[in-house]
C-alpha cells in the first residue's frame, strides 16, 4: 500500500468517534470501534475505500470480561490491504446488528455465530440451526461450555480390545516391515 | 381389502415436491445435502444442509497446545489439507514473531503447490463423472496417487502431510526427490493434452456445462466469492500474488481468468492453473539446491510453549479460493480462539443455494462439482 494511500484511509477514519487504528503491517490494519458506530465504519470502507470483500467475522468469547468480541475482516481489491474492525458487545444478552444489507456473506457468519455463540443478530436473514441441527444443548463455542465435561456425563468410554489386538499386544506388539519391502525406502543407486 | 373406515388422504393441488440431495448423493461433493423444492424439474428452492462432517475443531483446537493442532488442521479440509498447516503455522509464527527460514518457505511452497495440483486433479475427476465421464475420473484419482506418492515420501503421510510446524518445516528432503518431482511433473504435463482430448474438449461435456451455473462478476463479489470461482468471472484476484505470503512474490506466474463464469469457465480456469502449479514447481525444483540452511527455526520447547498474547489473521490461496485464519493467543499454552475460514463456507452455502434456483434438477451435481464445494471445511 502506498503511502499517500494510507493517509488518505487515516484520514477517512478518523471521521468515526471514538476509532482506534493500529497499523499491524503494510496491508493489516486494526480498527477498535465503539459497538454502535461499526456500521457506519463499514459503510465507509465499502462505500468510498473499495473494501468490498467481506472475508469473514470472526467471534472471541472473552468470558472473564463477561464480553463477547465480533471481528469484521474487509479486503479491498484495490489498494489491497485488509482492515479488521473489532467491537465489543455485551455476553448478556448478546444481541447484535447484522450487516447483511452491506455485505451479503455477512449471512453465512452470522448464522455460525448465532449457532456456535448465541448471538442474535438483528436483521439478519438466516438464524437457523446449519451444523449443530440435533443438539439442544448451549451454543458450545461458549467458553462455559466444557466438551469433555460433556461427553464424561453423557457417553460412555468404549472398551476396544478385539482378538487380534491382544494377540499383537501378547507378541509383543508392532509390525516390522523389512527395509527391502517398504515402498519408499529408495536410496541413491 | 381396505377397512370399512378408510379415507384416502387428500392433499391440495400442488405440482411441486421436495427432494432431499444428499447427504449421500453421487452428485454431492462429500457429505453433504441440499433440500430442494422442484416444480416439474425446475428447481425454485434450494436450503444447503451441512453439518455431517461437523467435528468441532474450532473447539478442540482450545484444547490443545499450540503444536499439536498442527496434526488437527489438515483433516478439516480433506482434498487440499496443506494449505490448512502452513496457514495455521504462518499464525503462528506471526504471533511470535518467528522468522522462518528461505529454505523452509521453499519447502513449502512446493508442498503448497503440488497439493493444488492434487486437489484438481481430484475435483477434475469427481466433475466429469457428473457428465457421465467416468475414464477421467480414473484417470484424475490415479495420476493424484503419484502426488501422494511424492507427499508420502516427502512428508511420510499421503494425505494428511503433518509437515509444517510453527517455524519451519518437520523434514529434509530425502536424496534424489527432486528428480522425482520433475519426472512426475514431466509426466502430468505429458498427460494434459490427452485429458484436454478426454474431458476438456469432450463436446458432452463442453455443451453441458457452457451456460450451466453461470454467475456474473457482480455476483461472485457480492457473494464474497474466492479462489478459481472468482477468477472464472474475469477478475485476476489471488492471495499469492495480491496478499503473498512465504516466497511467492519472488516467483514468476500468471493468473488464469476466463470471461463466463459458467461451469465449464470455472473448470476452464483450473485446468490452466495446473500449468502455473508445475510452472511454479519446476521454479522451486531449480531454485531448492541452491538454498542452503536450517529447514526451521529454534523454537521453544514446544510442551511448555506460551505463545504471546495477541491476534493475527493470516490468508493462504488453496485450491478452493481464499483460506484464513484467525488466531487469538492470551499469551498461554493454548491457543483463546482459532476461527478457520474455509473458502467453501461462501460458495457451498449461500451461494449454492442462490445458484441453485431457476436452475434444473440435473444441473446441481455439475454447479456444485464446478464450484469445486469442499463441505468438511464449511462444517469444520
Amino acid at each position: 500500500m502506498s503511502q499517500e494511500l494510507t493517509h488518505w484511509l487515516d484520514d477517512l477514519l478518523e471521521e468515526i468517534e471514538g476509532i482506534k487504528i493500529r497499523r499491524k503491517s503494510s496491508r493489516r490494519v486494526r480498527a477498535d470501534v465503539p459497538a454502535d458506530a461499526l456500521p457506519a465504519l463499514l459503510e465507509l470502507l465499502q462505500g468510498r475505500a473499495g473494501y468490498i470483500h467481506l472475508s469473514a467475522i470472526s467471534c472471541v468469547d472473552w468470558i472473564e470480561d463477561d464480553e463477547f468480541e465480533l471481528v469484521y475482516h474487509v479486503w479491498s481489491y484495490e489498494s489491497h490491504s485488509l482492515v479488521s474492525a473489532h467491537i465489543r458487545i455485551a455476553r448478556e444478552p448478546g444481541v447484535y446488528l447484522s450487516v447483511y444489507d452491506l455485505y451479503q456473506p455477512a449471512g453465512f457468519f452470522e448464522r455460525d455465530i448465532h449457532e456456535m455463540y448465541g448471538i442474535h443478530f438483528e436483521g439478519s436473514p438466516n438464524m437457523e440451526k446449519f451444523i449443530l441441527t440435533e443438539w439442544d444443548g448451549p451454543p458450545p463455542m461458549r467458553k462455559e461450555f466444557d466438551s469433555e465435561a460433556y461427553v464424561n456425563e453423557h457417553l460412555n468410554w468404549q472398551e476396544y480390545n478385539p482378538p487380534w489386538l491382544q494377540e499383537l499386544i501378547a507378541e509383543g506388539g508392532g509390525v516390522i516391515i523389512p527395509p527391502e519391502e517398504q515402498r519408499f525406502s529408495r536410496k541413491k543407486d | 381389502m381396505r377397512p370399512e373406515n378408510y379415507e384416502a388422504q387428500r392433499h391440495p393441488p400442488s405440482n411441486e415436491f421436495e427432494l432431499n440431495f444428499g447427504p449421500n448423493h453421487p452428485g454431492i461433493e462429500g457429505n453433504y445435502a441440499l433440500k430442494v423444492k422442484l416444480h416439474g424439474d425446475v428447481v425454485v428452492e434450494a436450503k444447503a444442509d451441512g453439518g455431517y462432517l461437523h467435528r468441532g475443531f474450532e473447539k478442540l483446537m482450545e484444547q490443545r497446545l499450540w503444536i499439536q493442532n498442527i496434526a488437527l488442521v489438515p483433516r478439516i479440509c480433506v482434498p487440499d489439507p496443506s494449505p490448512m498447516e502452513v496457514c495455521y503455522a504462518v499464525a503462528v509464527e506471526e504471533l511470535c514473531g518467528l522468522e522462518v527460514p528461505q529454505r523452509a518457505q521453499w519447502l513449502r511452497v512446493m508442498q503448497l503447490e503440488l497439493s493444488r495440483i492434487a486437489a484438481h486433479l481430484f475435483t477434475f475427476g469427481g466433475h466429469a463423472a457428473t457428465t457421465g465421464m467416468y475414464s477421467t475420473m480414473y484417470w484424475g484419482v490415479a495420476d493424484r496417487d503419484l502426488i501422494l506418492d511424492l507427499f508420502e515420501e516427502f512428508t511420510g503421510g499421503r494425505v494428511y502431510s503433518i509437515y509444517n510446524i510453527p517455524g519451519g518445516v518437520r523434514r529434509e528432503l530425502p536424496d534424489g526427490f527432486l528428480q522425482r518431482v520433475s519426472e512426475t511433473l514431466d509426466y502430468i504435463e505429458s498427460r494434459l493434452p490427452d485429458y484436454d482430448n478426454l474431458f476438456f474438449k469432450n463436446q458432452v461435456f463442453v455443451k453441458r456445462a457452457k451456460g450451466t451455473g453461470v454467475m456474473s462478476q457482480e455476483q461472485a463479489l457480492a457473494w464474497g466469492v474466492t479462489g478459481p470461482n472468482l477468477r472464472a468471472t474475469g477478475l485476476a484476484f489471488d492471495v499469492r500474488r495480491d496478499d503473498p505470503y512465504l516466497v511467492y512474490d519472488q516467483l514468476d506466474f500468471e493468473i488464469p481468468t476466463e470471461a463466463h463464469g459458467d461451469a465449464w469457465s470455472r473448470t476452464l480456469v483450473r485446468r490452466l492453473e495446473l500449468v502455473e502449479s508445475i510452472r511454479i514447481l519446476r521454479q522451486v525444483v531449480a531454485a531448492l539446491p541452491d538454498i542452503a540452511g536450517p529447514i526451521r527455526a529454534p523454537i521453544p520447547n514446544p510442551l511448555a510453549w506460551n505463545v504471546p498474547a495477541g491476534e493475527v489473521y493470516t490468508r493462504v490461496e488453496s485450491s478452493k479460493g481464499e483460506l484464513c485464519y484467525f488466531v487469538v493467543s492470551d499469551g498461554g499454552p493454548k491457543p483463546y480462539r482459532v476461527h478457520v475460514r474455509g473458502p467453501s463456507s461462501m460458495h457451498a452455502v449461500q451461494v449454492l443455494e442462490k445458484m441453485s434456483v431457476g436452475s434444473r434438477i440435473e444441473d446441481i451435481a455439475q454447479t456444485m462439482f464446478s464450484l469445486d464445494a469442499c463441505p468438511p471445511e464449511v462444517d469444520r
